[in-house]
């Protein structure tokens, strides 16, 4: 019984085994095509390590002669966008998510079932009109429409919103005679604890903001506009078609910050990505 | 207990009432407008990029508006007219794409629900200590954007020196069109969205799999069940719920299916794999007529939520009859 166990568990590891090379042979080939040079890429083959290492399509891409892949640029603006629009979710969400929550806010019986209910909205039917709205701005082009939009999701109002409503009002009323006003209390006594809650909100928001396509594909046309994941994919298009060493030295260095921040917030994430599911 | 004692007390010092009164209402006044400071940046968000391009994007599909010409006259219908009209280059581009995306919807959701519940299952019967270490291995692709994605899986897939046809030559196998024929161009675009979003749904149903009460197949065991009993009968009719939250999920985002195909097959062999959010976009800002790419993108909006609708009825059902 107890080998018949062992022999199953042992069948299991090997199936795990060989799914995981699915998942992860592409990302170790993607590495691998960046340090070959061209030629040795399209030549073909399934040599697993370079038969001549080079970093030139690292250097290439770094320092584009062309100047029509400013890389350091693009990802400098997808960090920037990244923060800048988690920072603002994070914040606006908190404060509202409180409010509708725990505070006299006007109309808050109404507010709190509009805002759930476009969860429900498809994303598509807003695309178009935003992209006019920014024209009509003079704002196409800046980082304005890269930032802002995301910001009106009310997936992290209702996220934190469940939290709030269940955090006891004791603490808050202890505050209260102590002379602390709402923000006070909101800032001092709420917020810590709602911590844990809020780097998952902050790693999914980063997340969207960081690989959204299309979005920023249709809000910017300027080259030194570009985010990393629409300046990729516009070069796969233009001057490196077909030049897979150099696409995946690209793809590797747009890959690297957001594996890392998907490992680090891992637990949060899952922790989201469940939370979503109760809903 | 309050309120008594202050109007108590408020009827002994009849000149003092009003004032009381009057200041307490302002003192409410006051506060509700500080609670209300709380809601107010989001709500201007919220205005600003969702409730108003809701309804401009409504009111733009009523106007012949050409991105480029200031005249937009209102048309009423018509832009909506014209997609039914079969003429017309807006039905041409609708529909053909409606019907690819639809193709991939059918493809890729089975898929995305079953061995996304597969995976889940797998994990979870692993040994403990190493259960997070392929959990985070079949997760990770979801933390990549879609370009890279795309442009990895056009270089694994790349017929004549891709990986997989390279390994499949090195077997003595025939290397496959990938990319540019039909029925491979779909399943390229189906593998590639496999392994980048099937981390999520795994995840999801590992955590619905870890509140199925452990008691519940105890006493399945007790009756003799087998394990197919077990999964049949009570796993499945617990996760339930959460099966239909991955399967509406699952449609939506197979529905928004863009960025694959944009890059991958560029809507080809032909026009078989250009997606119905291609078309949009095309007629938006290459043939320039937002009106009537409004117009396809609130239809499509109305079958996306259409459909969600019509599998929260449809699953849940059985459950309701049950009940009964």
């Amino acid at each position: 019984m107890k080998r018949k166990k062992q022999l199953k568990t042992f069948l299991l590891m090997v199936i795990a085994l060989i799914i995981a090379a699915f998942f992860l042979i592409p990302l170790f080939w993607m590495v691998s095509t960046s340090f070959k040079s061209d030629f040795e890429a399209i030549g073909g083959g399934t040599n697993w390590l370079p038969k001549e290492f080079t970093t030139d399509n690292y250097i290439y891409t770094l320092t584009n002669a062309s100047m029509s892949a400013p890389v350091i640029k693009w990802m400098f603006n997808s960090l920037f966008v990244g923060l800048v629009g988690t920072t603002i979710i994070v914040s606006i969400d908190a404060m509202a998510a409180y409010g509708l929550a725990r505070l006299d806010v006007p109309f808050k019986k109404v507010l709190l079932p509009i805002f759930v209910s476009t969860l429900m909205i498809p994303w598509v039917i807003t695309f178009l009109p935003l992209y006019m709205q920014f024209n009509n701005l003079g704002l196409l082009n800046t980082y304005a429409p890269l930032i802002l939009p995301y910001s009106a999701n009310a997936f992290g109002v209702f996220l934190l919103y469940q939290f709030f409503k269940s955090f006891p009002k004791e603490l808050e009323e202890a505050a209260r005679i102590d002379g602390a006003n709402k923000w006070q209390i909101f800032t001092k006594v709420v917020l810590p604890s709602a911590r844990p809650l809020m780097a998952t909100l902050a790693i999914f928001s980063f997340m969207t903001i960081y690989n959204d396509f299309l979005w920023p594909l249709v809000a910017t046309s300027s080259p030194e506009m570009r985010t990393i994941t629409t300046g990729i994919a516009i070069m796969q298009q233009g001057s490196f078609v077909s030049s897979y060493g150099r696409l995946m030295a690209l793809t590797t260095i747009a890959t690297i910050p957001i594996i890392i921040i998907f490992l680090i917030g891992q637990k949060q994430f899952i922790k989201g990505v469940t939370q979503t599911g109760i809903k | 207990m309050n309120e008594e004692k202050k109007s108590s007390f408020a009827s002994t010092l009849p000149y003092e009432r009003d004032d009381k009164k009057v200041s307490a209402m302002n003192e409410r006044k006051k506060s509700s407008f500080t609670s209300f400071l709380f809601v107010l940046p989001y709500l201007t968000m919220f205005i600003l990029f969702l409730a108003i391009p809701l309804f401009y994007g409504i009111f733009i599909s009523l106007h012949d508006w050409n991105l480029i010409s200031p005249n937009r006259p209102f048309v009423g219908l018509a832009n909506y007219m014209e997609i039914f009209n079969s003429n017309s280059t807006a039905h041409e581009l609708f529909f053909s794409g409606l019907w690819n995306t639809f193709q991939f919807v059918l493809y890729s959701v089975p898929l995305l629900v079953v061995i996304g519940l597969g995976l889940a299952m797998l994990v979870n019967s692993l040994p403990e200590k190493i259960r997070f270490l392929f959990r985070t291995a079949y997760f990770i692709p979801y933390s990549i954007s879609v370009s890279v994605v795309a442009i990895l899986w056009l270089w694994m897939l790349d017929t004549n020196s891709g990986l997989v046809n390279q390994t499949l030559i090195k077997l003595g196998l025939d290397s496959i069109p990938w990319l540019t024929k039909i029925p491979f161009a779909w399943v390229s675009i189906v593998i590639a969205t496999l392994w980048w979003t099937i981390g999520f749904n795994m995840i999801i149903f590992i955590n619905a799999l870890n509140e199925v009460p452990e008691e519940m197949y105890e006493a399945a065991d007790i009756d003799g069940a087998s394990s197919w009993e077990r999964f049949l009968h009570i796993t499945l009719p617990t996760i339930r719920p959460v099966m239909l939250f991955v399967l509406i999920t699952s449609t939506i985002a197979s529905f928004n299916i863009y960025g694959q195909p944009y890059l991958m097959t560029r809507g080809g062999p032909g026009d078989s794999t250009e997606v119905l959010l291609m078309g949009i976009v095309e007629q938006a800002f290459e043939l320039r007529q937002l009106g009537s790419a409004s117009a396809m993108a609130v239809l499509m909006s109305l079958i996306i939520v259409g459909i969600s609708l019509i599998q929260l009825k449809v699953t849940n059902r059985p459950e309701k009859e049950a009940k009964e």
